[in-house]
C-alpha cells in the first residue's frame, strides 16, 4: 500500500466516515430481518425514488451547512417550485424543459434568501425560517389547498422512467448531481471557499476571500438543487399536492448532519451527505414496513438527528448557526 | 507589619506555547493601594484574572487570609469581596444605569420571589452614585451616556459594591486601566474612590500612566513578559525609573540584523511603494495618512487602544475605513478593497492568528494558498491541486516549516510554525508591500529570529513592510522609521537609522504622552 492510500485511510477513520457507513449496513441486516418485504426488488426501487427527492433536495444545503450557516426553506423551495412547475406544465406545452424553469426558479428563490442572508446580516437562521413560511403560503396560494395534476408524458418519465431496469431516473438525476457537486466540493474554488468561510469566516476575509458573494452562491446553490428536487418529485407523483416537501424540512438536516457535516461549519461535506440520505431513507422507509407508525418515527428521527449532532460535533468550537 | 489581604505566590500559566506568566508572586496588604505596571503583553490581565477567578493558575495558589478559599468564578470572587473593573467595558447598554450597578444580585430585590422592585433598586443605586459623589441619574439607559461616564459606573460599581451590595467590610477592588478614558470632572471621583478605599480595602491598580501610578500607590509591582522584576516604593523611583524596570532589556543590533536596514537615501526620489491619505474609522483612528518607500520597514506602535490594529485591517481592507484613500507605486488613489489590493501585491499578516490568521483545523497547504484561488485555481474554479502541493513543498522548504508535509494539519504544528505559514501564503504571491500586525506574537526565540531574516530578506527585494507591533524591542530593531499612535492619530515619527536607534524609554514616552491626570506635573 502506498504511502498516500495508507495516511487517505488514516484519514477517513479519524475523520469518522466509518460510523455513518456501519450504520448503513446495520440498518438493511436489522431491517432485513425484521420484515419480509423490506429486501425485495420492488421495495428497493421504492426507497431509491424516495431517497433521491432528499439527496437532490440536500445537495445544495450541504454546502449551506458546510459554511456554518443553515437553510430551512429547502423544503418550502421544493414545494413552491413544484407548484410552479405544474402551473407552467398547465400553461406552457414545455415538457421536458420545465426541468430549467424549475433550477431558474429555485435558483432565484435561494439566491433572495442569500442576498437578505449576506447584505442583511441577519442569521441565516432567521431568514430561511421567515422564508420558510413565505415560500410555503405563496405555493399553497397557488395551490389552493388542492392538489394540482398535469399531464405531460415526457416530464413524468424523466423521474419514473427506468433506463436502468428496476432503477427509476430520478435516481440517476439524484446521483450524478450528488457526484457532480462532490467534485465541486472537493476540487473547486467554489467548493475549498465553501470549507475556509465554514473553518473560519474572518480567516477567510482576512485572506481577501470575498465571503458575502460567496454566501449568495451557496444559498443560490441551494435553491438550484432544491428546485430540481421539486420539479422531479412533482414529475415522480404525477401532481404537486400542499404536503409536497413537508418532511423536508427535518430530513434535509438530519441526513446532512447524520452523514457528518458539522453544524459549526468547516467539517464534512456533500460527498458524506450520501450516507447521511441512505440512513434516513432506510429509516423512514423500514419502520414503514415494520408497522411503525408516523408519530413514533417522528420520535425516532428527531431522536437520531440530536443524536447525530451530539456524536458529530467539535465542542471545542461553539455551537453557534449564523 | 501590615495585615495581608491578598497572598499570591509562584503563580504560572500557559497559553499553548507561550507563557503569560511564569512563577510570579503578589502580596496585597490591608488598606494598601498597589500598582501594577508592565509592557503590553507583561501578563498583567492574566494576573488579575487570575485573581479574580476567571482563570486557574498552572501552578501557585491565591491566599486570602480570613475569607475562604480562592475564588474560582468571579461571582464567588465577588462575594468574597474581590471587584474588578474589566479593560473592557463590561456593561450591558440596552439596561438603565440602575440594573448594571446592581447587575448578579437583583435576587436582593424581588417581591413574591419573582417581581423585581424597581424603587427599592434605584434607590439603592442612586445611594451608591451619591456615596461616591457623582451625579448620574441611574434610570438612564447607560449607553445614552458618555464614554467616560460609563467607565465611571464601572469603577463605582466595582468600589462600592463588595461594601455596599456584598457586606463586605474590607473589599479588594482590582482595576485594569480604568483611567485611559475617564473626563476630568470623572478623575476627580475616581481618586476620591481610590482615598475611601484605601481607608477600608485594598487597591490593586494597573496603568500605563506612570505619574499616576506613582502618584497614587504605597508600592508598585513591574512585571516584564511574565516575570516579577521588582517592588518597589514610589519615593525610591521616578518616572524614568519605572519605564527602565518595565522595558530594560538590552537590544542586540545583530537580531533584528540592522546592519541590513535599507539606508534612508537607497531610493530617493522613487515613487513610494505604498501610500495612504487620510483614514479614519470612527471610534478607532481618524486622519491617519503615511507613505513607505520601497524596502522600508515603516514601524507602528502605540498602545493598546491607540489604533494601531484597526488602522492595519483598514489600510489592508479588511475592515473598510470610512475615509481614506491607499495609492500603490504612486497608481491613482482609491479606496482600499482586501481583493482588489491582493492582486496588487499588497499581503496582511493578523495579530490574531488562530481567529483570523488560519484555519487550524485545515492543512498547511490549504492555509498557505488560502488568499491565492486567482493563482491556484482556472477560470472555471478547477483547483490546481498539483500546484499547490509543489508550493507548499517549495514553502516548507525554502522557511524551514516544521511540518510532515503540506497535508498536514496545521493545528499539530507549533506556534512559530504556524506563524511561518500564514507569511508563506504571501511569498507565493508577487508582493510589492506587506502589512504585518504583531508577526511574532506567541512565537519562541527560534522562529521570531527568522521571521525577522525573512523579514530583511523582503526588504532586499524591495517590498515595502508597514510593522505594528507592542513589541518595542522588534519595533526599534527593525523599523528604518517609527510612527506612533496616540487616539487614533499618529502623533509622533521617529527616525530610526541603524546608528542612531531611539530607546524604548524614549517610545515610551512618546506613547504616553499626553495620557497624564489631572494636577500631576509630567
Amino acid at each position: 500500500m502506498s504511502e498516500a492510500a495508507k495516511t487517505s485511510v488514516a484519514n477517513a477513520l479519524r475523520s469518522g466516515i466509518w460510523l455513518p457507513i456501519a450504520v448503513v449496513f446495520a440498518l438493511i441486516v436489522f431491517f432485513s430481518f425484521a420484515s419480509d418485504a423490506f429486501l425485495t426488488m420492488r421495495n428497493m426501487t421504492g426507497i431509491l425514488g424516495q431517497a433521491s427527492t432528499l439527496l437532490l433536495a440536500c445537495l445544495g444545503a450541504s454546502f449551506v451547512i458546510l459554511m456554518g450557516s443553515i437553510d430551512l426553506s429547502v423544503g418550502a423551495i421544493v414545494l413552491l417550485v413544484g407548484a410552479i412547475t405544474v402551473t407552467v406544465l398547465n400553461m406552457f406545452d414545455l415538457g421536458v424543459s420545465a426541468l430549467f424553469v424549475a433550477m431558474v426558479a429555485g435558483g432565484m428563490l435561494g439566491a433572495l434568501n442569500g442576498a437578505i442572508y449576506a447584505f442583511g446580516r441577519i442569521p441565516s437562521f432567521v431568514v430561511t425560517l421567515g422564508s420558510l413560511s413565505v415560500f410555503t403560503g405563496a405555493a399553497w396560494e397557488i395551490l389552493q389547498g388542492r392538489a394540482m395534476r398535469f399531464s405531460s408524458f415526457a416530464f413524468e418519465d424523466l423521474a419514473i422512467g427506468q433506463l436502468i431496469p428496476s432503477v427509476p431516473n430520478i435516481a440517476l438525476f439524484a446521483f450524478g448531481a450528488w457526484a457532480l457537486m462532490s467534485i465541486v466540493g472537493q476540487r473547486t474554488r467554489f467548493g475549498r471557499t465553501m470549507y475556509s468561510i465554514g473553518g473560519g469566516e474572518a480567516v477567510a476575509r482576512t485572506a481577501g476571500i470575498p465571503v458575502r458573494r460567496y454566501k449568495i452562491y451557496a444559498f443560490a446553490l441551494s435553491g438550484v438543487a432544491a428546485g430540481l428536487a421539486g420539479a422531479l418529485a412533482v414529475a415522480r407523483l404525477g401532481a404537486a399536492g400542499p404536503t409536497l416537501g413537508q418532511d423536508l424540512l427535518l430530513n434535509t438536516l438530519a441526513a446532512i448532519v447524520v452523514g457528518g457535516t458539522s453544524l459549526s461549519g468547516g467539517v464534512g461535506g456533500v460527498h458524506r451527505t450520501l450516507i447521511g440520505v441512505a440512513i434516513i431513507a432506510l429509516l423512514d422507509n423500514g419502520l414503514n414496513l415494520m408497522g411503525v407508525n408516523q408519530y413514533t418515527q417522528m420520535i425516532v428521527k428527531g431522536s437520531v438527528v440530536i443524536a447525530a449532532v451530539l456524536v458529530g460535533q467539535d465542542r471545542s468550537k461553539s455551537v453557534t448557526v449564523k | 507589619m501590615q495585615a495581608v489581604a491578598l497572598n499570591a505566590k509562584g503563580l504560572s500559566k500557559r497559553f499553548g506555547e507561550s507563557v503569560a506568566l511564569a512563577d510570579v508572586d503578589l502580596t496585597l496588604g490591608a488598606r494598601q493601594v498597589v500598582g501594577l505596571v508592565g509592557e503590553n503583553g507583561a501578563g498583567k490581565s492574566t494576573l488579575l484574572n487570575i485573581l479574580s477567578g476567571l482563570l486557574r493558575p498552572d501552578r501557585g495558589a491565591v491566599d486570602l487570609p480570613g475569607r475562604g478559599p480562592a475564588p474560582h468564578t468571579y461571582a464567588e470572587a465577588q462575594h468574597l469581596g474581590i471587584a474588578r473593573v474589566f479593560q473592557e467595558q463590561a456593561l450591558i447598554g440596552a439596561l438603565p444605569v440602575y440594573e448594571n450597578l446592581l447587575l448578579g444580585v437583583e435576587a436582593r430585590f424581588t417581591r413574591f420571589g419573582q417581581l423585581l422592585d424597581k424603587r427599592a433598586m434605584v434607590a439603592k443605586a442612586q445611594a451608591m452614585v451619591d456615596e461616591a459623589n457623582a451625579s448620574i441619574d441611574v434610570r438612564r439607559t447607560t449607553d445614552d451616556l458618555s464614554f467616560s461616564t460609563r467607565q465611571l459606573i464601572e469603577i463605582i460599581r466595582a468600589c462600592l459594591a463588595p461594601t455596599m451590595l456584598y457586606g463586605q467590610s474590607a473589599p479588594i477592588v482590582l482595576l485594569d486601566e480604568p483611567t485611559a478614558s475617564l473626563e476630568r470632572g470623572d478623575e476627580a471621583t475616581f481618586f476620591d474612590l481610590v482615598a475611601r478605599i484605601r481607608q477600608e480595602g485594598s487597591l490593586l491598580f494597573v496603568s500605563h500612566r506612570l505619574t499616576e501610578v506613582l502618584s497614587l500607590c504605597d508600592d508598585i509591582v513591574v512585571l516584564k513578559d511574565g516575570r516579577f522584576v521588582t517592588r518597589v516604593a514610589p519615593s525610591d523611583v521616578d518616572e524614568r525609573g519605572l519605564h527602565r524596570l518595565m522595558v530594560g532589556r538590552e537590544r542586540d543590533s545583530d537580531y533584528y540584523h540592522e546592519d541590513r536596514q535599507r539606508p534612508a537615501d537607497a531610493d530617493a526620489g522613487a515613487a513610494p511603494a505604498f501610500a495612504a491619505r487620510n483614514f479614519r474609522r470612527e471610534g478607532a483612528y481618524e486622519d491617519v495618512s503615511l507613505t513607505v518607500a520601497p524596502g522600508e520597514v515603516l514601524g507602528i506602535g502605540g498602545l493598546l487602544e491607540s489604533g494601531k490594529s484597526a488602522f492595519g485591517k483598514g489600510l489592508a481592507g479588511i475592515e473598510a475605513p470610512q475615509a481614506g484613500e491607499i495609492s500603490i507605486k504612486g497608481d491613482p488613489w482609491r479606496a482600499p478593497v482586501a481583493g482588489a489590493l491582493i492582486a496588487e501585491g499588497v499581503g496582511y499578516v493578523p495579530a490574531e492568528r488562530l481567529a483570523e490568521g488560519m484555519i487550524a483545523d485545515q492543512s498547511v497547504a490549504w492555509n498557505m494558498v488560502l488568499p491565492s484561488a486567482d493563482l491556484f485555481s482556472n477560470r472555471l474554479g478547477w483547483w490546481r491541486q498539483r500546484k499547490e502541493t509543489a508550493v507548499t513543498e517549495a514553502m516548507i522548504t525554502r522557511l524551514g516549516i516544521k511540518a510532515p508535509g503540506p497535508k498536514a494539519r496545521s493545528s499539530r504544528l507549533s506556534g512559530g510554525n504556524q506563524q511561518k505559514v500564514v507569511l508563506a501564503r504571501w511569498l507565493a504571491r508577487d508582493l510589492s508591500v506587506l502589512i504585518l500586525d504583531n508577526p511574532t506574537r506567541g512565537v519562541d526565540a527560534g522562529a521570531k529570529e527568522e521571521i525577522y531574516r525573512l523579514i530583511r530578506d523582503l526588504t532586499d527585494e524591495g517590498v515595502a513592510i508597514v510593522l505594528i507591533t507592542d513589541e518595542l524591542l522588534e519595533l526599534i530593531g527593525l523599523s528604518n522609521r517609527i510612527a506612533i499612535m496616540r487616539h487614533g492619530r499618529i502623533e509622533t515619527m521617529i527616525e530610526a537609522p541603524p546608528e542612531d536607534k531611539p530607546t524604548e524609554q524614549a517610545l515610551v514616552t512618546a506613547m504616553l504622552a499626553g495620557a497624564l491626570p489631572t494636577g500631576v506635573a509630567a
